[in-house]
């Protein structure tokens, strides 16, 4: 039990995808203009980091280990993952119009987003079980949901501010990530 | 005079510390405002006097003078009027009457510059000096009176709001089915700056303002009367506290803040009671009405007089001699001046209203009209004029709104022109009573952002209702 | 190596055939045309077609409830496509662009009173009806220029707008925001415009500016069938606009407030020039 909770903190604190470990940086700066989208966004990663871990887990090692072949692990990965996320692009645009205009060109972005991608990579290299690599996806997608609404959040109130004209867009959102990731620094140590 | 006006801020701060530290706990008051300094020295002891009208004074009176559907003329010019005489006949239920304020003829019905800049219906009068009233005026016995014929008289009277929101009395005095009324309050609290003319009433006339009470009460049916005065009207609270014993009314001093006067607020501050956003004071249990308004009941129903003289201030720092004056509709501002001993010095800016809440006058010819509680003119270097700051987020603003909005939010959502953001920031719920702008030290125009956003909103709102 | 080639080309096959299917299953019905015209019209979103978004003037034509020539900033060409796409006839709308009637700037008309405040025509516009004396004047604010999307407009130094008239494509944003509606829309080729928004009478006009409009009549009398007055303020009449006629009666305006806009932009930049150096 302590160990799963040890996954989860770690993976949305100290370890975050986004902030820590700069995964998945494409939809974070492109997706966190709205809290709206950013939380749909969120959404979205959350459902296919965690299918996708289920689906590579079984994979790796009923397919790839079985036949001695996981030197097609990226390949296979990939083309499990791409897979994933047509089915949800496929399933979102019929079940909800609004989220899929939301999301517009980011969701095929999650085709070949590094975050699940390394996702799966990181649950092989770490050995975790079944169920650990849920968690670890879980706890990755929460992560990257948190970094988003929080940026998110901030760019809301910055686009306000009077910011001088020469760091308006995305210079002033590429500062913010930076102090965002400087202040999510302050969990390294946390857990070993 | 720039060092004068920091010193009078940095006493506001000063005050507002004290009052969050808890001193001056004694007094009941609402949660934020401010004090600004009240400089009512300049005009409180003065007894009121009468501005005369001279033969052959023209008198602008209105047809619009109170919030509601303007009035419509019903003499035309060339016609003779008596002091009294109805001249405006009101259109739907929110609406009053016009009177003629003075006997005369009239020279003119037409569009006139009023207090706004706007040019608006008004019936123009000729004075014939001899001040005299209409006949058919008769006043009546208010206990022998059914409430609704005591509204109706009040009606006839053209009885407004004195306090200068002129909202027609008749109709906050008729609630709707199904709503309580628990809790009359008279708002004698005159927490605008320079103001005196209800702290002179209450002291000079406590009884006209009792007798209108007792008539409030009986047409509402309530149990519960609270006058609520401020406490730097020491006079006054004693005077009432004398008139209304023995009459069920009770007097409540409250501690000195901006904006106490306020409706909301004053509710707050005497029953502990919140209005709901978006809610009026009726939504619990109570109707407001200002001691001069009471005093107006009274001489409506006892002596038929209708509302065509009110009490108002004429102070400022560009006055040579603040006073109080008992005036009449119609009267041009210069004229008051005159009366006062003119203009001290260069002129900067003249405030119809309180300081806080009033509005800047575009000339001295415009008319007094039915809520003018006050004329201030203010001297050319008393006029801050210099250009707004960046916000440096402070906070002030917030801690000083008394609606609990958060001003700078508001103006940073206006300034890129986000409606819709400063809706959802409650904008709506402003009472607009400048504290935000006045306390802001980088001098940011918000409450101007909020009225634009909340004109904005009632058109979109408009807009929603034909679709 | 048989191994690999069949696991990953299973994995392949699965996926292919489960995205088939799904692809059947969650289908979703979109009108092909929409999708070209929403595409190709011109993507500003500024609504003066009337309706949200280029997006929803697309869904509104292909339901066959707008004509095809409502895009102004498209011109001609967004006409011709949209006739394409949805196979009719249509004839592109002469285009417009917006005429700033005034020509009092500071240096020409009055004040009444000095604005502090929000930099917005619409709120100075709600205090006393606004600084200017004149009550239609341009208040010279900039209202209009934040709303335009195409930077077609400018406050001139002297503080009035200015549009430039190959920039606007005749959206009517500016007119729609403008509190005292100073801006009108004008076709492109009437180049002549009567440059003054007040009805105010001829003595009133002058006691606060210079150029405005005194409703003399003259330039009626000498082009009749291209002016009109209309309560002292001359106006052109764009349906029955005459170059030559225009220019004639724009040449006996007393008060100067008529002129010929493609020929005002030499002028002006002079004056620029001058000022810069």
């Amino acid at each position: 039990m302590t160990e799963m909770f040890i996954i989860l903190v770690s993976t949305i604190l100290v370890n975050n995808f986004v902030l820590a470990q700069f995964l998945g940086l494409c939809p974070f700066m492109g997706v966190s203009k709205k809290l709206d989208t950013a939380i749909g966004m969120g959404a979205a990663v959350t459902f296919v980091m965690a299918v996708a871990a289920m689906v590579t887990w079984v994979i790796q090692y009923f397919v790839l280990a079985k036949f001695g072949i996981e030197y097609l692990q990226t390949i296979a990965f990939i083309l499990v993952i791409a897979f994933l996320v047509q089915l949800v692009e496929m399933i979102i645009q019929k079940t909800s119009p609004v989220l899929y205009q939301a999301l517009g060109i980011f969701l095929p972005l999650i085709t070949t987003n590094c975050a699940v991608l390394g996702l799966a990579v990181l649950n092989v290299q770490k050995g975790h079980s079944f169920l650990q690599s849920i968690l670890f996806a879980i706890g990755a997608a929460l992560g990257f949901t948190l970094a988003m609404v929080l940026m998110a959040g901030i760019r809301e109130k910055v686009d306000v501010g009077p910011v001088p004209k020469c760091f308006q867009g995305l210079p002033i959102a590429f500062i913010t990530a930076g102090l965002m990731s400087l202040a999510f620094m302050g969990f390294a140590g946390l857990i070993k | 005079m720039q060092v004068q006006q920091v010193k009078e801020r940095s006493k506001a701060f000063v005050n507002l510390f004290r009052q969050h530290k808890g001193m001056n706990m004694e007094l009941k008051t609402f949660k934020g405002g401010l004090h600004p300094p009240d400089n009512k020295r300049w005009s409180e002891k003065k007894a009121i006097e009468v501005c005369p009208v001279a033969e052959g004074d023209e008198l602008v009176i209105h047809l619009s003078q109170h919030i509601g559907a303007p009035a419509e003329a019903c003499v035309q010019k060339g016609d003779k009027v008596l002091k009294g005489q109805v001249i405006g006949t009101p259109k739907g239920f929110v609406s009053v009457p016009i009177h003629a304020s003075t006997s005369g003829e009239v020279i003119a019905v037409e569009p006139r510059l009023d207090t706004a800049g706007n040019k608006t219906m008004a019936v123009v009068i000729k004075a014939d000096g001899k001040d005299e009233w209409d006949p058919n005026l008769s006043g009546a016995d208010p206990d022998k009176l059914m409430p609704q014929e005591l509204k109706d008289r009040i009606l006839a009277a053209g009885i407004v709001g004195m306090g200068g929101a002129t909202f027609p009395t008749h109709v906050k005095l008729s609630p709707p089915e199904g709503k309580k009324i628990d809790y009359l309050i008279l708002n004698g609290v005159e927490c605008e700056p320079y103001l005196t003319a209800d702290d002179r009433l209450m002291q000079e006339k406590p009884e006209e303002v009792v007798e209108g009470i007792l008539i409030l009460k009986r047409i509402l049916g309530v149990e519960k009367a609270v006058i609520g005065i401020e406490a730097n009207k020491p006079t006054a609270i004693e005077t009432m506290q004398k008139a209304c014993e023995g009459k069920g009314i009770e007097v409540c001093p409250l501690q000195l803040k901006y904006p106490q006067g306020a409706e909301k607020q004053l509710i707050y501050a005497v029953t502990g009671r919140e209005v709901p956003s978006g809610g009026l004071p009726m939504d619990c249990g109570c109707v407001v009405q200002n001691v001069g308004t009471a005093a107006a009941v009274n001489a409506a129903v006892r002596r038929g007089i209708p509302l065509i003289e009110r009490i108002a201030t004429v102070s400022g720092s560009a006055v040579a001699e603040p006073k109080n004056l008992l005036i009449k509709i119609g009267q041009p501002i210069s004229k008051l001046v005159e009366f006062c001993g003119g203009v001290k010095g260069e002129l900067g800016k003249i405030i119809q209203g309180g300081p806080m809440m009033g509005m800047a006058a575009v000339s001295m010819d415009v008319p007094v009209t039915r809520g003018t509680s006050g004329i201030l003119l203010f001297s050319e270097g008393e006029v801050i004029r210099a250009p707004e700051g960046p916000c440096v987020r402070c906070g002030n603003c917030v801690r000083a709104c008394p609606a609990f909005i958060m001003p700078t939010e508001i103006a940073f959502q206006m300034r890129r022109g986000k409606v819709d953001e400063a809706e959802k920031l409650n904008v709506m719920d402003c009472i607009e009573c400048g504290s935000c702008t006045y306390i802001c030290p980088a001098q940011i125009p918000l409450l101007q952002f909020f009225r634009q956003a909340k004109s904005a909103i009632r058109a979109n709102i408009a807009k929603r209702k034909k679709v | 190596m048989i191994a690999a080639v069949i696991s990953l080309g299973g994995i392949g096959f699965l996926a292919a055939v489960i995205l088939g299917f799904a692809a059947k299953k969650f289908a979703v019905e979109v009108d092909p045309r929409e999708a070209e015209i929403a595409g190709n019209l011109p993507g500003a979103n500024c609504g003066a077609c009337g309706y949200a978004g280029c997006g929803g003037y697309a869904k509104a034509v292909v339901a066959g409830n707008a004509p095809p020539n409502l895009c102004t900033p498209g011109g001609a060409g967004a006409v011709a496509m949209i006739a394409r796409v949805m196979g009719v006839e249509a004839t592109a709308a002469e285009p417009t662009v917006a005429v700033i009637c005034c020509q009092g700037d500071n240096t020409r008309a009055q004040d009444k009173y000095k604005y502090v405040g929000v930099h917005d025509c619409r709120t100075a516009q709600a205090l006393a009806g606004g600084p200017k004396a004149c009550p239609s004047g341009c208040l010279g604010l900039g209202t209009c220029v934040a709303a335009c999307a195409f930077g077609a407009l400018s406050i001139s130094p002297e503080g009035l707008a200015v549009v430039d008239r190959e920039k606007c494509v005749g959206c009517k944003k500016c007119t729609t925001v403008c509190p005292r509606n100073v801006i009108k829309m004008a076709p492109k080729s009437a180049t002549v415009q009567v440059l003054c928004n007040s009805h105010d009478k001829g003595a009133v006009i002058k006691s606060y500016c210079q150029v405005g409009c005194i409703g003399c009549q003259i330039c009626k009398k000498t082009a009749e069938d291209v002016y009109a007055v209309d309560n002292f303020l001359a106006s052109v009449k764009n349906e029955s606009y005459d170059q030559e006629k225009a220019v004639a009666g724009m040449l006996k305006c007393p008060a100067k407030c008529i002129h010929d806009l493609a020929a005002a932009d030499t002028p002006q930049e002079e004056k620029t020039e001058e000022k810069a150096q």
